[in-house]
């Protein structure tokens, strides 16, 4: 399921996923991280970067995205699903998307 | 006779059954509709299901509750290769295992196996009731996502860190080296170390810097005391001014 999710990379920079793998509330932030590092997902933008930061102080799973816009999307992924923060990711990107297109159209008439 | 014999369509009234020449029988290849005698048999025969007493959403919700499969002999196989890999190896590393092409697979299987590193994949499903079961229960919470086991008689922490670092598909979560849960910040300290050589030769230095020191600490003393005695006579003889030098007497060894 999480898997079928497109998710257009196009307007991010980078992404930072920061977990504690001893705790056990961070199966839906390894497994968003899993579905990011999909070939597919990753084809459509090659310069956007994904880091994942392994720490040991239990501290909360986060996810950290910075857009190209300047924008930066943080997601505490311990009380959420990998669905839920795939497609709060993917409608931000095409929100932005559409914004670019229109503004590049408005540019060119 | 000649009544019965003259056929039935000689005796002027039409006959009961029309048979049609180019009728199909009973049994077709091709779909035939039913009779409608035989139409009304089936609808007024057609099953009806009988209902429940209590119906089924009154009932408490069923979770499911999948009966304990039998043991699977594939499932024993995997789960006792599974505590060999634990038991014959001194290091095991658990890491993330994110999609990678199969080229990329093999490569790092290759530059791992250069320093007798194996990868295993094993199911979580699988791996979950051994560990469950052995003394690395601590290691539960790492099995969650997908998962890669690099496994290893030697303590190679630094090798395999420098291999990981070049596949950033590969995330290191957490190792169990000699019997010691590690974070990845230990594994890094761990690899920083110095090997046990070096470490046992400067234990075997700062033990035996002491016990060196000994004899030239049981002779400082008298020594000290010698030195006093030398000084004093030289300043009494310089003191009486002419008289004779005599050399003071050694001591005669450490006490």
């Amino acid at each position: 399921m999480a898997s079928k999710i497109q998710v257009v990379l196009r307007p991010v920079k980078s992404i930072v996923v920061r977990f504690c793998p001893f705790e056990s509330n961070v199966e839906s932030t390894r497994n968003f991280l899993a579905c990011i590092n999909h070939k597919r997902i990753q084809a459509t933008n090659k310069n956007c970067e994904v880091t994942a930061d392994v720490r040991h102080d239990g501290s909360e799973p986060v996810v950290d995205v910075m857009f190209v816009d300047g924008d930066r999307l943080i997601m505490k992924g311990a009380n959420l699903t990998t669905v839920e923060m795939l497609t709060a990711l993917g409608t931000r990107c095409n929100a932005k998307e559409i914004k670019e297109e229109q503004k590049s159209k408005k540019k060119s008439l | 006779m000649a009544a019965l014999s003259a056929a039935p369509w000689r005796r002027g009234c039409p006959p009961a059954l029309q048979l049609v020449r180019r009728g199909s029988k009973a049994v077709t290849r091709h779909w035939k509709a039913m009779h409608f005698q035989r139409q009304k048999l089936m609808a007024v025969t057609e099953y009806v299901a009988p209902r429940p007493a209590v119906p089924p959403r009154c009932r408490p919700p069923d979770t499911g509750a999948r009966v304990d499969q039998e043991d699977d002999g594939y499932v024993r196989l995997l789960q006792r290769q599974v505590q060999e890999a634990f038991r014959d190896n001194r290091m095991i590393a658990v890491c993330q295992y994110n999609a990678m092409a199969g080229d990329d697979v093999v490569l790092l299987r290759h530059y791992l196996r250069r320093h007798n590193i194996e990868v295993k994949f094993f199911l979580n499903e699988i791996v979950r009731p051994v560990l469950a079961q052995s003394k690395y229960r601590n290691l539960l919470p790492l099995f969650v996502a997908r998962n890669l086991l690099l496994v290893s008689r030697e303590a190679k922490a630094k090798e395999m860190l420098r291999v990981l670092k070049g596949v950033p598909q590969v995330n290191l979560l957490g190792a169990c080296i000699d019997d010691t849960i590690l974070s990845r910040q230990g594994v890094e300290n761990f690899a920083k170390l110095p090997s046990l050589e070096v470490v046992q030769g400067q234990a075997v230095g700062a033990l035996s810097l002491l016990p060196s020191q000994t004899s030239s600490l049981l002779q400082c003393s008298s020594a000290h005391l010698t030195a006093l005695l030398d000084q004093h006579i030289r300043r009494l003889q310089e003191g009486e001014g002419g008289a004779p030098v005599q050399p003071s007497p050694e001591p005669t060894g450490a006490h």
